[in-house]
């Protein structure tokens, strides 16, 4: 396969100290300075005009915010973190649009490498795909946020119907084309597992730990050490 | 208080806090990278073999990215350009996420958003509900990511075949979820373009690896997911009409 990566085996040592711990000493220090930076605007809404929200409207509101928001706060890392690796972690949960954007960059960036998920070579890799994906996002959200005049002039109302309709779900169904291709034992299972709980109502908070882990569950129960049960070589996708 | 908050939102005080964020999320992902690639380049890694990488991730995201920038226009229309910037320049949900935030932060204050009746007061509670209530992400990413890696590393006990098996199920079980939430509206007439665009991006998505692998294009597979979406999208446009 002409464009197939073949990287030397990465010394797990130099790995460690050379890419995971300055991964998790720059990936915690900066998530926790993005959380002070959450506060920023409305201190300095309150130092440059003097409006703060009353008490009660803070509780109010953010009871409100946190019981559709925070199942997700442990539900989407755990989740995730298994196609991201640590780094991409990091990054997607700091720049978000995970699953429209992160998550398909970093599976095309391991799929044209040839690299196998979940090894340190498929974590380097998804790592260089995510941040192109995010500096491309904040490039976009800052045209978008200055120039919206001019993106409205310059694209008809049926293309931008289009992408705001109907890409995300064409993504979605991309990813999992993609996917079921190499793991097409296990593609059945991870939709009914989904289809079943969204079928019934169930709220995303548990359908979506309940996709994941009960396919893993599947494909650890039909796993035989030794035996390449996910198609290598041509199959890859 | 005789301030408009539509004014107010669009000062430069909230697009600096923007670009703080920004530059926070810039600065993360280019240090990850310029270390990933290092320690690839040290193990033989060729520079065209970055290039392809870098061309997968700009091909991949092109179509989501533009999907963003029009996301953009709905939000600088209800929240203001500057306040939109700063909502998603960085850590940050999908637009419904951001809507329905903004409405429960309003309603805190007793007020509807953007309605008659919403003013600096309210405003100032959207800013400080939707900026705060996020931090949750952020909490768990910037802790508990290291024990992530250790808890992973003890279930596949070494056997990085189980490993890379274990990142597929994961990743058909996320995005069977996310493709499922589509396939449910096949049983609405509404939502029938919806299922057409899922299935039509994931069939493409199928055809495009396959055909790069029987014509043996590699290159080809850059493309395949970036065709797939678009794909997926205009033939959903079209049978919605």
């Amino acid at each position: 396969m002409a464009n197939r990566i073949e990287l030397q085996d990465i010394d797990p040592q130099v790995y460690e100290k050379e890419f995971s711990q300055p991964v998790h000493r720059v990936g915690s220090a900066t998530c926790l300075l993005a959380i002070l930076g959450m506060f920023l605007p409305p201190l300095w809404l309150y130092f440059q005009y003097g409006v703060f929200p009353p008490t009660k409207a803070i509780v109010v509101g953010m009871t409100l915010a946190l019981t559709y928001a925070a199942p997700f706060f442990i539900i989407e890392p755990i989740s995730y973190y298994p196609i991201l690796g640590d780094a991409g972690t990091y990054m997607s949960f700091l720049a978000g649009n995970i699953a429209n954007m992160r998550l398909p960059c970093a599976a095309v960036a391991q799929s044209v490498s040839g690299v196998e998920e979940g090894t340190k070579k498929g974590e380097l890799i998804a790592t260089v795909g995510i941040a192109i994906s995010i500096w491309l996002s904040i490039i976009a959200v800052f045209i978008g946020a200055v120039a919206t005049g001019w993106v409205v002039a310059i694209f008809p109302a049926p293309v931008q119907d289009a992408f705001k309709r109907f890409l995300l779900p064409a993504v979605f169904g991309a990813v999992f084309g993609q996917f079921a291709l190499r793991g097409f034992r296990y593609a059945p299972v991870a939709l009914i597992l989904a289809l079943v709980p969204l079928y019934l109502k169930w709220p995303g908070y548990t359908a979506i730990p309940l996709a994941v882990f009960g396919t893993i569950l599947f494909g650890r129960i039909i796993y035989r050490p030794g035996k390449a049960v996910a198609p290598g070589g041509d199959g890859r996708p | 208080m005789n301030l408009d908050w539509k004014v107010v939102a669009n000062e430069p005080w909230i697009w600096i806090s923007g670009a703080v964020l920004a530059a926070i999320a810039l600065y993360q992902c280019t240090y990850f990278m310029v270390h990933a690639l290092r320690i690839m380049s040290r193990s033989g890694l060729q520079r065209r073999e970055i290039g392809g990488i870098v061309r997968s991730a700009v091909i991949t995201s092109f179509g989501p990215v533009m999907a963003e920038l029009f996301v953009m226009i709905a939000l600088v229309v209800a929240l203001s350009a500057g306040f939109a910037w700063q909502r998603e320049g960085a850590a940050v949900g999908s637009v419904v996420t951001e809507l329905v935030q903004a409405s429960n932060a309003a309603a805190g204050a007793g007020q509807e958003f953007g309605g008659k009746n919403f003013d600096m007061v309210g405003f100032a509670n959207v800013v400080f509900v939707m900026n705060v209530s996020c931090i949750g992400w952020l909490i768990v990413a910037g802790l508990f990511t290291r024990y992530l890696g250790i808890a992973r590393h003890k279930i596949a006990g070494g056997d990085t075949h189980w490993l890379s098996i274990l990142s597929i199920c994961a990743t058909l079980g996320v995005f069977g979820y996310w493709t499922s939430t589509n396939l449910i509206k096949f049983t609405n007439p509404q939502g029938v373009p919806f299922g057409v665009a899922t299935v039509a991006g994931g069939l493409l998505s199928i055809f495009f690896f396959k055909l790069a692998d029987w014509i043996k294009t590699p290159r080809l597979k850059e493309w395949a997911l970036g065709i797939a979406m678009f794909g997926g999208m205009v033939i959903g446009k079209l049978v919605a009409g």
